[in-house]
Order: structure tokens, then sequence, then C-alpha cells
């Protein structure tokens, strides 16, 4: 197993009011690694975000690409930690597209030769060559989850963490982002109820309720374990449901290749 | 929307963002800095402002509605002055005999064509001007950052939160649908302005999270530079001349 780019080590987290979200996280991501984190409302996912970015002040480990959390260096762990928040709107927060895709790789200090040559490349890598000068607010939501997807990659982190990143997309949106998150050669946390997308995309999943790791595996493992995933609040993803077996699960998509490199046929029709 | 007529490509729009910021400074300081109730130097630089919306083609119709927009600030004070300027009664209102005064309502008049004409040149830049090239210009003006980002911010999310405001508006009508006892309704809609602000609230911290997740220290990395043509410098300096004279003469011809 390669060097793990992420590691968390019994995190514990409680809020100011004084409920405990996450009581004791372990588990670790190694480089090139696509792990799904998966569970119910309230289990503590997007908690979990949050506190790998130092955001929070959590308890217990937190390594992300050979630097241990604190808060001094809570800002080479986010050089490293690529965060997709939920709402697009939330990251898109500069008036013209380019000007938000060059906010990172800017606040890096690189030259602005370099900066450009990030956006440029940033920006084809999510299909939106010709963006640059577009407003966010004119963007439709596939847009924006894309344009928020470019400002992270921009700053070419060893690690993308994406909180629910197909929520409200329609299916072709959703295709889309697939075969994107599909073609990235990064480390790859997609955390979200979208099963079936991760199923696809991840091959590894980790099931998190009521602040704790309660499964880690391989996805085709752990997706297809009905009985687990109807503890946490969760269902078997509908491809795996539908055709009653892991083996067809994804068609297109043979199991035994790795799922990416390539687009899904299905997503450039 | 305000940035619709400003991706046109006439001669004015083409222009440079710093030299017509730089010219509406000169036209506002023009305008003002002329002294009261003089009205003959305000005519040159109506004339001027109206071969640049000429130059721009922008409807009409659109810069009025922007105008009404932002006139109740000045009207509420400018339909005072005919009552509060002492002078020559002109005719009395009421039962209680308020006077209105010729000298006031010349001030009022006076004070209207100011601020109209101090309105109609901003609509005009940001009509011919998109607000992000503005923001640009005047962050190559040297002023200060946290100013221009702050206007930056409000631009970007004001829509989202009128946005935001409209679904809450429509949640809170399509349960209420105008009827029940008025205080309720009230009460509901204290409720919708308590809800955006803490929405509003939320979102901040978020776009902070999403400012410091790429790295964001408090620094924030301006535009590149740009380059004025000769055209550009020949419209900003040819601009605050005139605006120069216009004050000038003013100060020589009245006193």
């Amino acid at each position: 197993m390669a060097e793990p780019v992420l590691e968390l080590v019994d995190v514990r987290y409680r809020y100011p009011t004084g409920s405990e979200v996450l009581r004791g996280v372990t588990f670790s991501v190694a480089a090139g690694e696509r792990v799904g984190l998966v569970g119910p409302n309230g289990a503590g996912k997007s908690t979990l975000l949050l506190a790998m970015a130092g955001f929070l002040a959590a308890g217990g480990r937190i390594g992300v690409a050979g630097h241990t959390l604190t808060r001094g260096t809570a800002r080479d762990v986010r050089r490293h930690l690529g965060l997709v928040f939920q709402d697009a709107d939330d990251q898109l927060f500069m008036p013209r597209v380019v000007d938000d895709v060059a906010f990172g790789p800017a606040t890096m200090g690189l030259v602005p030769e370099e900066v450009a040559s990030r956006v440029a490349e940033a920006l084809s890598a999510v299909g939106l060559d010709g963006y640059e000068e577009r407003a966010p607010y004119h963007l439709s939501v596939g847009e924006k989850r894309r344009a928020a997807l470019a400002t992270v990659l921009a700053m070419r982190p060893q690690i993308l963490a994406l909180d629910e990143p197909s929520a409200s997309l329609d299916p072709r949106g959703r295709r889309r982002l697939i075969a994107l998150l599909s073609g990235l050669s990064n480390t790859l946390l997609l955390i979200g109820h979208d099963l079936d997308m991760i199923l696809e995309v991840c091959d590894r999943t980790v099931v998190m309720d009521a602040g704790r790791v309660v499964a880690d595996g391989p996805s085709r493992q752990v997706l297809a374990d009905r009985a687990l995933l109807e503890a946490h609040g969760l269902e078997l993803p509908l491809s795996l449901a539908a055709r009653g077996g892991p083996r067809e699960a994804a068609a297109g998509h043979p199991p035994s290749l790795a799922p990416g490199n390539v687009d899904s046929p299905r997503a450039t029709g | 929307m305000l940035d619709h007529f400003a991706a046109g490509r006439s001669a004015v729009h083409r222009l440079d963002p710093a030299a017509k910021t730089v010219a509406l400074v000169a036209v506002v300081l023009a305008t003002v800095l002329v002294g009261r109730d003089h009205f003959l130097p305000l005519v040159p630089t109506a004339l001027a402002l109206g071969v640049y919306h000429a130059l721009g083609r922008t409807p009409p119709l659109y810069v009025a509605r922007r105008l009404l927009v932002v006139s109740p600030f000045a009207l509420a004070i400018v339909v005072l002055f005919p009552f509060l300027e002492p002078g020559r009664v002109v005719w009395t209102l009421g039962p209680w005999g308020i006077a209105v005064t010729h000298e006031g309502l010349v001030r009022a008049g006076h004070l209207a064509a100011k601020f109209g004409l101090s309105a109609w040149a901003t609509v005009l830049l940001l009509a011919t001007t998109r607000f992000q090239d503005v923001l640009q210009a005047l962050a190559r003006l040297r002023v200060p950052r946290a100013f221009v980002v702050q206007l930056a911010f409000l631009y970007r999310y004001l829509w989202v939160l009128l946005d935001e405001g409209m679904r809450v508006g429509m949640a809170r009508a399509a349960r209420d649908g105008g009827l029940g006892p008025w205080r309720l309704r009230f009460h509901s809609r204290v409720g919708v302005v308590g809800v955006l602000f803490l929405r509003t609230y939320d979102r901040a911290e978020r776009i902070y999270w999403a400012m410091a997740a790429r790295g964001f220290d408090g620094t924030l990395h301006g535009p590149a530079a740009a380059h004025m043509h000769a055209t550009d410098w020949l419209f900003a300096m040819l601009v605050s001349a005139c605006g120069a004279g216009v004050v000038v003469w003013d100060q020589v011809a009245y006193g």
C-alpha cells in the first residue's frame, strides 16, 4: 500500500452546544485512491471535511500529505487538500469565473503567467473553456459545480474532497461529472448520498454513522451489503438493487479495469 | 439586469474603464462645484452626457428607470426646499398658510438638476462598462482594496440574496395566502427578514471557509495592470479639462 496522503486517527469533535458529532474517526487514504464517504444525514461527514481543513478544532490526529494538522500547519494542509463545497455559490465568490479560478493559484504566490496557464488548464479540464469572462451568477447549476471544481483543480491539490458533488444535478450534468471525476488522477474523497455515483467512481467506500466509521472496504462489497446499508439509513445503489448483483452493476464500466482514465461512453452522448 | 447593455461594442463601450471612471469623477465634480443657483454652467455637462448617451446607444427608458430607482433619496430633500428657504412668497398652502418661496423653488430646481446630472453620468458609466471592469478600474486607480472587495462581494451576492429572499417570501405566501389577521402576517414577514439575516450570516462563514481553503490569508491579489491607449488618455483628459473649465467659468462669471 502506498504512502497515505490522508490519515485520520481518532478524530473527535464536539459542537460548542455540547453534542458530539465525531466520536473517534479513524481511516487513511493512500495516494491515488478514490474513496467514497457515505452515511445518513447527521453522521458527521461534512463536519469531518471541515475538521480536515482545520476549520474546526477537532481532537485526534489529522495528517494531510505529510503535514500533521495544527494551527500552524493549516495553510500547508489546505494547499494539498482541495475542498469543493456543497453549495457552489459559496465557492464562487469573485465577479468573474476567471478571477475565481485564479484566486487559489494567486494566493499561493505563483507568477501571473503560471496563474494564467493553471486557470486555462483547470477550465479545460472541467470543459468550461471560454467561460473566463462569465459571471458565476449567470451559470447553470451544473456549470457552477464544474467551475467550483476548477477553482480547486487550479491549485493542483494532492487530494480532492467533494461534498455532495452530484446534489441537484440533472442526469446529464451528473453523468458529465462522473466522467470528469473518473478521468482525474488526483486522490479523491467523495462525500454524499449518491451511492450509484460512488460505486462507479470509487474503488473503496467508508460508511459513517453517528460520528464513527462503521464499515470500510471495497465499494462493490460494502455497497452490495443490503443489511449494513439499511442499518445505517442507506439503501442499495439502484444499479445493484435493480439488476440483482454487483457483477452487472456498472454496465459499460467493467470493474476489472480501473474506472476512469477514459470517459464513460454514456457521458459523451 | 444591470450588465445587459454594458456588453455592447460602441466607441464608448470600448474606452478603458479607468478612463471612464476618471471622467465620471470629473463630471460629478464639475456638477457639484457649480455655485448655488447657477444654471448655465450645468448646460455643457448636460450636452456632453447627451452625446455620450447617444454614442453608447443606451435606451433612454432604461436610464429613466435607473434614475427613478435612485432618486427617492434626493427627492425627499428637494421637495422640502421650497418651504424652508426664506424669500419672496409665491403662494401659500393650506389653512396654516405654509409659504412656498421663489428662492426655495429655484434652489430645489438647481439641486434636482445637479443630482440628475450626477446620477445620469453614473448610470451611463454602468450602462457602458461591465461592473467587474469598473471594479478593476477602481483597483487600478488605487482605491483601497477593502472598499473594492466590499463592492465585489456586494455585486456577487446581491442576486443570490434576492433570490433567496424571493424563495423564502414565496414559501411564506404559499402558506398564508395574504389571509389571516394582520398581526400574524406582520410576524411572518418579520420572520422572513430574520431567516434571511441568519442565512446570510451562515453563507458569509461558508464563503470565508471556501476562501481560506484556497489559501486566503487576508491579502488580496490585484488584477494585472492594463494599459490605457492614447484614445483613453485623450478622453479622460478632455473630460477633466472641460470639467475644470466649467468650474473656472462658473467662478469667474458669477463670482
